[in-house]
């Protein structure tokens, strides 16, 4: 794929996106540093552990990560989770973190289309995408917005940080392989 | 309406010789056979099913018919390089400086031959061409992915290796129609003489703003 991709966003803002690069580790660094501490909690990793952000930048473990980039920081972290051999060999897993600042400007649907290029690039079949229902609402809407559908829901199933538990929503979606999809 | 001159390119394929011309014109086309198989298939309808769409396309200011012609007789591919509908969005880059490849199709029979570069080839000699921004906007439902056996994410690959070699890259655009299905391409070509500044009001009106 051909990057840098120039976007405009909802509020004229002017982003690009790129893949992360070894270069990036401490810019990503900083960009965790500035996402809330409540938005951290419900991660699967440990973004203030600096031998996550490392493996990510290395592009450890088939993980594949993008970056939208204003004004020199990073406001936006994308990664695409792949598995290089058996039986989930076929799916990626997706996971979007955009500041606060530059959320419900379209910005995680810019990112999230791009994965799915990737997806389709390395012959994926599916995506899946996990959503903490009531708190990932607005991420939840744009998934629907991109074909993926409702493939689970896990009641009571994680945890926040006062003792409250919360349904986990699993989306998935269908990469097209031929004309009998459409 | 002032006439350009027309090019002209010969192609020898394993089902005979070609010629792909440029800027044929109405009466031209009229005087030419159209492939029985620009119709209408199980899951896939072309997007010229008549000739006379063709003529009618090449009345048009500035406009390329591009024609690959068998045996001087028969149409096995075309190509349309026009400017936009005035209410699509491409449009709205003033004075005329989009124009789209508005079609490009070959025969099924004929495909795999390398016409359909031959016909790109042709619609990028327009004189114009390094003052415009040229545009492509692939949908996949309008593909044959049938009658090629490629899936939509091959095709859209396809494309993009089709019109890479003549400048053309891929650009992000919030226009709803293209949004409509990932599988969606546009792609565009800058020409040498159009200004940073328009090149700057393209960026926006991708994203349906004003700078």
């Amino acid at each position: 794929m051909r990057y840098p991709k120039e976007l405009v966003l909802k509020n004229c803002t002017e982003v690009v996106i790129r893949p992360l690069t070894e270069q990036d580790e401490q810019a990503l660094r900083d960009f965790y540093g500035q996402v809330s501490e409540e938005d951290r909690w419900f991660m699967r990793f440990n973004v203030m552990d600096p031998a996550v952000i490392r493996g990510w930048v290395q592009g450890k473990d088939d993980v594949y990560s993008i970056v939208a980039e204003c004004s020199g920081q990073i406001a936006a972290h994308a990664r695409l989770h792949t598995h290089a051999y058996g039986c989930y060999h076929h799916q990626g897993r997706l996971r979007i973190i955009v500041l606060p600042e530059f959320r419900q400007k379209r910005l995680g649907s810019w990112m999230l289309l791009d994965l799915i290029h990737l997806s389709m690039e390395k012959g994926l079949r599916e995506l899946r995408a996990d959503f903490v229902v009531g708190i990932e609402d607005a991420a939840i809407e744009a998934a629907y917005k991109l074909d993926f559908f409702k493939k689970a829901v896990l009641e009571d199933f994680i945890i926040d940080p006062l003792g409250q538990l919360h349904d986990l929503l699993i989306m998935t979606k269908r990469l097209h392989k031929d004309w009998g999809d459409f | 309406m002032g006439r350009y001159v027309q090019n002209e390119i010969f192609l020898s394929t394993t089902l005979g010789e070609l010629r792909i011309r440029s800027f044929c014109q109405p009466e031209d086309i009229r005087k030419l056979g159209f492939d029985r198989q620009f119709g209408t298939h199980a899951h896939y309808r072309s997007l010229y099913t008549k000739r006379e769409s063709l003529e009618r396309k090449a009345e048009q200011p500035d406009t390329s018919v591009v024609l690959a012609i068998a045996d001087s007789t028969h149409i096995v591919g075309f190509g349309v390089l026009a400017y936009p509908d005035p209410e699509e969005r491409w449009a709205g880059l003033h004075p005329q400086v989009m124009m789209e490849v508005n079609a490009i199709e070959v025969s099924r029979q004929w495909r795999s031959r390398k016409i359909a570069k031959g016909i790109i080839q042709m619609m990028m000699v327009h004189p114009l061409i390094e003052e415009k921004i040229g545009y492509f906007v692939g949908y996949s439902w309008t593909w044959d992915l049938d009658g090629n056996r490629m899936s939509a994410q091959q095709y859209r690959q396809m494309m993009a290796n089709l019109f890479e070699p003549f400048g053309f890259q891929e650009y992000q655009t919030n226009e709803p129609n293209i949004c409509l299905r990932p599988e969606n391409i546009f792609m565009a070509r800058i020409g040498e003489r159009v200004s940073k500044d328009v090149q700057n009001q393209f960026k926006w009106l991708r994203f349906g703003m004003t700078p």
